[in-house]
């Protein structure tokens, strides 16, 4: 049985195509704004041509994040902790919590018995920390995303940005530029300050003594800031390959049944 | 390669009829501001060169990448330029400048210039600040303004939603105003909550240009409670990159009822001409 699941979120939006537990095909591009509708059909013809599918091959579609909405043709919807519940069992049985950073929202799902979920927590309201963030910076500093994600974990210096508001961290970074701190430096004090952010909402919710953490979304792609997080949270996450693509591997797991 | 929806043109110009050798005096002036740095060359009361672009995270190249591009390929060097005067949020970074000076008066001075000597009121619309300028009939500051912490980075919010929505930068103020009458403007208080409720807005079926409207109605809106404190007179000039942008500009005469003057210079030069002429100054009182 071939099904798929479609994830979009503010940024971008993400397709897996999958057949008996294999994913055929993936899918990814920018959500935009207006044309959500016409980005999703590009994204799902774009995934279908990479497997080699026409549309009336696929059984089931079923649509998550916050641009659910968006896939006019989907069969169901999801909401995402669900989605990124049954991805993380899928691909680590026997996970007791799954963490999703995204552009801008942060989800921590912790696991119970079962298909179940204990509990959600999320960012409220404020994005700081997160994948828009993290863009926006990079480009002060005139640096790629995959520079900054190349750096070394070194404990940042003096170097220090606000951790509790990306608008603040914004101008303390400008404010370090301005003293002729290094580029580097000054991303090393804000990706400090990103996972200070992210453990807040983390907020000791997740006992690493016990089975593994799942970290998906598409700011864990980011290795400087996985490993940041990883030493300030003491939390040794386990990180899929293509872990941005969780929410829509989840969602065509569960149109799979 | 994806299309960079916040990318705003860089220009630079240098002109090749001033006869720059003749000048009595020339000055230069550079703004080096959070989100782009300007350079500007005077020759007496002729703007000579200059140049815009884009802040880099070296403040100092940047200064020289703007200098040297306004001198283009004229045969002007530095050397030549008598005085130049640093301004602008990295001001300290400006190595060739012999002084600094602020960024109000700047401004303020350059507005005369680009505006003419009838200009009371300057509104400097910046990538992380708005400035609200009060001057005296004559050359003196009466009043300024600049917005509250919470409210800065409104031109960075512009570029994170510009890309969010695909659409150029530099077209966001015209399909905003493609509108029969504005929505109600999104939330005020922070860029970054604007932008999430903005994107929101589309699940409610909002076309683009409402969504346009809604997000730079609430930027003119904050801007208009922060002018008004300086009671504001004719004439009324803009400045700075947010000057570009008329959904933010019509909507911020419309709110003020006054109608901001025009001129052939780019709005962004103001501080770095500005500069430049309060350089012509220092050169006169030595």
């Amino acid at each position: 049985m071939i099904t798929a699941g479609i994830d979009v979120g503010i940024e971008s939006l993400k397709a897996v195509i999958l057949k008996d537990g294999k994913v055929l095909a993936r899918g990814t591009g920018l959500s935009g704004g207006a044309n959500r509708a016409k980005a999703v059909e590009q994204v799902w013809s774009d995934a279908l041509a990479a497997a080699g599918l026409s549309p009336s091959d696929v059984s089931r579609v079923i649509a998550t994040g916050q641009g659910k909405h968006d896939v006019r043709f989907a069969d169901d919807r999801v909401v995402e902790p669900v989605a990124d519940a049954r991805a993380a069992r899928f691909l680590y049985p026997g996970v007791t919590a799954v963490v999703d950073i995204g552009a801008d929202q942060v989800r921590l799902v912790t696991l119970g018995k079962g298909d179940s979920i204990m509990e959600v927590v999320m960012n409220q309201k404020c994005a700081a920390g997160l994948g828009i963030f993290l863009k926006s910076m990079a480009r002060t500093l005139g640096m790629t995303l995959e520079e900054i994600s190349r750096l070394p974990d070194n404990s940042p210096g003096d170097a220090a940005v606000n951790d509790g508001c990306s608008v603040f961290a914004e101008m303390d970074a400008l404010g370090l530029l301005n003293r002729n701190t290094p580029r580097e430096e000054v991303a090393r004090a804000i990706i400090e300050a990103i996972v200070v952010r992210i453990n807040s909402i983390l907020n000791e919710k997740i006992r690493p003594a016990e089975a593994a953490t799942v970290l998906v979304g598409g700011v864990s792609r980011n290795t400087a800031v996985v490993n940041a997080l990883k030493r300030r949270s003491g939390i040794n996450f386990v990180i899929p390959e293509q872990a941005e693509y969780a929410g829509a591997l989840g969602a065509a797991l569960i149109a799979a049944g | 390669m994806t299309q960079e929806y916040w990318r705003w043109t860089e220009s630079s110009w240098t002109s090749k009829d001033i006869d720059w050798k003749k000048a009595k005096t020339i000055t230069a002036g550079v703004d080096i501001g959070t989100n782009s740095t300007q350079a500007a060359i005077m020759c007496d009361n002729l703007l000579f060169g200059y140049a815009n672009l884009r802040t880099g995270p070296d403040y100092r190249e940047s200064a020289g990448a703007a200098m040297r591009q306004a001198l283009g390929k004229s045969a002007m060097t530095l050397k030549d330029i008598r005085y130049t005067v640093g301004t602008g949020w990295g001001s300290r970074n400006v190595p060739f400048a012999q002084k600094t000076v602020d960024e109000i008066n700047c401004h303020a001075r350059g507005a005369r210039f680009m505006y003419g000597p009838a200009v009371k009121t300057v509104v400097d619309l910046g990538a992380q600040t708005c400035k609200a300028i009060r001057l005296y009939a004559w050359d003196r500051i009466r009043d300024f303004m600049i917005n509250d912490k919470c409210a800065v980075g409104m031109g960075r919010g512009i570029e994170v939603m510009a890309d969010l929505m695909q659409v150029p930068i530099q077209e966001m103020g015209e399909r905003s105003l493609t509108v029969g009458r504005d929505p109600e403007p999104v939330s005020t208080t922070c860029y970054a909550f604007a932008n999430t409720e903005a994107i929101g807005l589309f699940r409610e079926g909002y076309q683009e240009s409402e969504v346009l409207a809604a997000y730079l109605f609430a930027i003119a809106w904050r801007i208009h409670g922060m002018v008004g404190r300086v009671q504001p007179e004719k004439e009324l000039a803009f400045t700075g990159g947010l000057a570009k942008n008329t959904g933010i500009t019509k909507r911020l005469e419309r709110e003020m009822g006054m109608t901001a003057l025009t001129s052939e210079y780019d709005p962004q030069l103001a501080g770095a001409i500005g500069a430049a002429l309060i350089a012509q100054k220092m050169v006169e009182k030595a």
